[in-house]
């Protein structure tokens, strides 16, 4: 029986309320760690060697750790729940079906960095999850979870929920802080870390939901259980993969990390591509990973093996693409994204998204040239690694993986000036 | 022992928490910068500001990069000079690269970089991206076009003008730099604008358009509008001023200049100025020449002579007009006028929290110091001397007070001069040099700049001749 921690109530629809996730050992893990020192629960955590489940996959406990202690500003708990990683769906599963895992999770936090304000950053689609999360609450400050005395302690902890308004870059830890502040959502310049200077200009913590939402665990059955259901080293616990795309069966699924390579997941769990077509592609960590082809599946699903095969893991949100599909289509598709939400500050990406996309754009109405080929990696050469925040690198990086591994293609596209217009191809190309 | 690091080769000492670019600026390694201006905050936008930092994976920005102890800084390595020249492509794409109609021509940052970073072709086939403009008021005409999203016109704004009122809305390739709600700027600082931006986007209304700028000749100085004394530079050719900017100087301005006292040239070349010796002829005054003028003005001063001296000028003239008045007047009452409500420095306030002071003449602090006072418009006399720098405000009602003539020496419009017997045209504070002290005691000089305008003399010719 695998592990399961944070899909543990999914699908349940009377798993939301505060009743059933307390019958169902909720708030266990709060009750003990207010009986911890905060010292011993980032210790706990740090042992737990949990890695953060947004996409960089930065050690929490190292996070943490890095709060001062003496501190004159308030210091803020900010659980990231702008989820808006393409290919991504986990958070909103959590908020769903285990609200009252992810409060249980940020008041643990808070208590660990001394925050006695919390805030839920949800992204502005999620109208109904927010809804959840605000019904969640209010269960909570009845129930005397949230508020002066969590649980009867002495710890204060208020918890609100901000809805952000529609932005990628608000996913961005300090993107995200502008946009709680009610500022432009914009990525500000690093350092100071929010760890130093955050929210309000006092130290933040911003964790991911599926972060957050296994802290209980943790707390509850300790770091050593948690780092030892790891299969690799600095990586503990289990995660959600969100799988979508042309499998026969998508959505989510919890494995400890690095348990399974890609191609269990596609073909033994996800039960293999649909009508039984040939894989071509798999982005196995939202769109901003540099992409996968067929050959390169046997890949433990972990940080570590991700980063060894030149991709990543990021936020675990496998987009699997047939041989019905057309690569040039699908990364036109992934530029008109980051383009678009790109938030126009620094220059490479504000100017190099756009091009990026216009060429690509030129070349799926006909009129690409083979030098297209080289004009786009060098463009997106000049923007990876050079930009303010990361949403560069997560443009260029697909830019570069597709024309790398699928140059056949965009040059097939180019000789035969396929106006390629819903990105199919032809019988013989695609041999559908 | 402070620490030290190396930029090129070269060990700097810094203070803790210096900005690479800092000790760059300081000890003179150029370093290319779009966004980044040392009086306002850092963003690191326009990524220009490239450098590789030994031991550090990825290029870094030198304006948001900290220094630390033993840094090893390459400013012109392979990999940055490859970053910057990407960001010199990436900013050009999109510029309509109009520099022969474009007024920031010949000191645009955005032209100079390209010729030491750019490529000399393009690669860029797509359309270029287009704005429609607003009219952003009377001191700023905006050409988004040519705009790299620095931002600077924003933090000033917000940093340093008093208004939150510029903003950027929409997002990526789309930003789009503009006021709130496309309302007229409000500023009294707006000008500073034209200075800060990197590219002709936004650019002077009082200058567009009226010369080149490599035509100009440039004369360092100070301004006169108020008793704050902002360093200048004034900008003329062939005699005529052209405009003026801000010079910096942190213990007084800074960077900055407020518009009043930007745009306080324009008397000088103006059609309205007496620049003839003028005497009154029936009704009104009659363009003559300086001995009959003098002559006209010696033989009616006379009786109890009310002298009053301008606050706007110099030490040197006011000391000439303390000398003149002892040894040639019999009997005279030697005051200074300038700012209606300003009779001594006490009455001199701040009158914003950024520069503009409320004593509107430049040496209010310095007449005080050489011991005098100001009229308070009374008294009754036989005769008045009124000198003028150009900027003190005329002494209404003087008239009631005087039974003769009233001669005036200096600056002085053909309006407003309508109560005056005799005027000997004078110098204002480009066409002569001297000394001003500014309300916090500090003496700075004047430079001329332009040869007088007219037939207009200086104070100390006129005394000279008066014998």
């Amino acid at each position: 029986m695998p592990e399961i921690i944070v899909s543990k109530f999914f699908y349940n629809k009377e798993a939301a309320p505060l009743s059933y996730y307390k019958a169902h050992g909720g708030y266990e893990g709060l009750k003990k760690a207010l009986g911890m020192t905060p010292g011993a629960i980032i210790a706990e955590m740090k042992k737990s060697n949990m890695r953060g489940r947004g996409g960089a996959g930065f050690p929490t406990g190292m996070k943490w750790g890095f709060i001062p202690k003496e501190s004159k500003m308030p210091k803020y708990m900010v659980c990231n729940a702008d989820e808006s990683e393409p290919g991504t769906f986990k958070d909103r599963a959590i908020m769903t079906y285990s609200p009252h895992m992810l409060i249980e999770g940020m008041a643990i936090g808070s208590f660990a960095i001394g925050a006695r304000v919390a805030y839920i950053y949800i992204r502005g689609e999620y109208v109904r999850e927010a809804g959840i999360l605000e019904k969640a609450i209010e269960e909570a400050y009845k129930a005397g979870i949230l508020g002066e005395k969590v649980m009867g302690s002495d710890f204060k902890l208020d918890l609100y929920v901000h809805r952000g308004a529609g932005a990628y870059i608000c996913g961005e830890e300090t993107g995200l802080l502008n946009s709680l502040e009610g500022k432009r959502g914009e990525p500000r310049v690093k350092p100071p870390f929010p760890a130093i200077k955050g929210a309000f200009g006092g130290p933040t913590i911003v964790n991911n939901v599926e972060t957050l939402a296994a802290v209980p665990a943790i707390i509850l059955k300790g770091g050593e259980w948690f780092a030892g259901l790891g299969k690799f080293p600095n990586s503990g616990g289990t995660r959600l993969y969100c799988v979508s795309g042309h499998v026969n069966k998508p959505g989510l699924y919890e494995f400890a990390c690095g348990a399974v390579t890609l191609r269990e997941l596609i073909y033994d769990h996800c039960g293999g591509i649909r009508n039984g077509n040939k894989l071509k592609a798999v982005i196995p960590g939202g769109s901003s990973a540099p992409v996968l082809t067929a050959n390169e599946l046997d890949i433990a699903l972990d940080i570590e093996p991700m980063m060894k095969a030149g991709t990543m893991l990021g936020s675990a949100g496998v987009i699997v693409i047939d041989e019905t599909w057309s690569a040039v289509k699908a990364i036109k598709r992934i530029t008109h994204f980051y383009a678009h939400e790109s938030c126009g500050q620094c220059t490479p990406c504000r100017e190099g998204c756009r091009w990026m996309e216009d060429v690509l754009h030129r070349i799926l109405d006909g009129h690409g040239k083979m030098t297209d080929l080289d004009l786009l990696l060098n463009v997106a050469g000049n923007i990876n690694g050079k930009t303010l925040c990361a949403l560069g690198d997560a443009a260029a990086g697909p830019v570069i993986s597709f024309v790398k591994k699928f140059r056949h293609e965009f040059e097939e596209m180019i000789r035969n000036e396929t106006n390629a217009l819903n990105g199919r191809l032809s019988a013989e190309q695609g041999k559908v | 022992m402070s620490p030290k690091c190396t930029i090129d080769g070269k060990e700097y000492e810094f203070k803790p928490g210096e900005m690479i670019i800092q000790i760059a600026d300081r000890n003179g390694v150029a370093v290319p910068r779009f966004c980044y201006h040392p009086g306002l905050t850092i963003v690191a936008q326009c990524r220009m500001c490239a450098v590789e930092v030994e031991k550090m994976p990825k290029i870094q920005t030198a304006c948001s990069t900290p220094a630390a102890d033993g840094m090893v800084i390459h400013t012109g390595s392979e990999k940055v000079k490859s970053a910057q020249s990407s960001v010199m492509e990436f900013l050009l794409i999109n510029h309509p690269l109009d520099c022969p109609i474009c007024d920031k021509s010949g000191e645009c940052d955005l032209q100079n970089y390209s010729f030491d970073y750019g490529a000399p072709d393009s690669r860029y086939e797509e359309q270029r991206r287009t704005y429609m403009d607003l009219d952003m008021g009377p001191v700023i005409k905006k050409n988004m076009n040519r705009c790299i999203h620095c931002t600077r016109c924003i933090r000033f704004c917000d940093e340093v003008g008093g208004f939150r009122e510029m903003v950027a809305l929409k997002r990526g390739n789309n930003v789009e730099i503009t006021t709130v709600d496309g309302k007229a700027l409000e500023t009294d600082y707006a000008g500073n604008l034209a200075d800060i931006c990197p590219t002709g986007s936004l650019t002077l209304k009082d200058f567009r358009f009226r010369k080149r700028v490599w035509y100009l000749k440039k004369t360092k100085s100070v301004c006169e509008g108020c008793s704050r004394g902002c360093n200048i530079e004034i900008h003329q050719e062939n005699g005529v001023v052209y405009r003026l900017l801000p010079r910096e100087n942190m213990e007084i301005n800074k960077w900055w200049i407020c518009d009043e006292g930007r745009f306080n040239f324009h008397y000088v070349n103006a059609p309205s100025r007496i620049v003839e010796p003028s005497v009154k002829t029936a009704a009104q005054l009659e363009t003559s020449d300086w001995s009959t003028a003098l002559a006209e003005a010696r033989r009616r001063i006379s009786g109890k002579v009310l002298v009053l001296a301008g606050s706007d000028l110099t030490l040197e003239e006011l000391r000439a007009i303390q000398k003149f008045a002892a040894d040639r007047l019999k009997e005279c009452a030697l005051l200074h006028f300038g700012t209606p409500g300003h009779l001594s420095a006490d009455d001199d306030k701040d009158e914003d929290k950024i520069l503009r002071r409320t004593s509107k003449t430049s040496n209010l602090h310095g007449a005080e110091k050489l011991g005098l006072r100001g009229w308070k418009g009374d008294g009754s006399y036989d005769s008045a001397l009124v000198f003028r720098g150009g900027r003190a405000a005329l002494p209404h009602g003087l008239r009631r007070h005087v039974k003769g003539a009233i001669v005036g020496v200096g600056v002085f419009p053909r309006e407003g001069a309508g109560d005056f017997d005799v005027v000997l045209p004078g110098l204002s504070y480009v066409e002569k040099s001297g000394t001003i002290v500014n309300w916090q005691g500090k003496e700075q000089k004047l430079q001329r700049s332009i040869e007088p305008v007219g037939l207009s003399k200086g104070i100390a010719d006129v005394f000279a001749m008066w014998a």
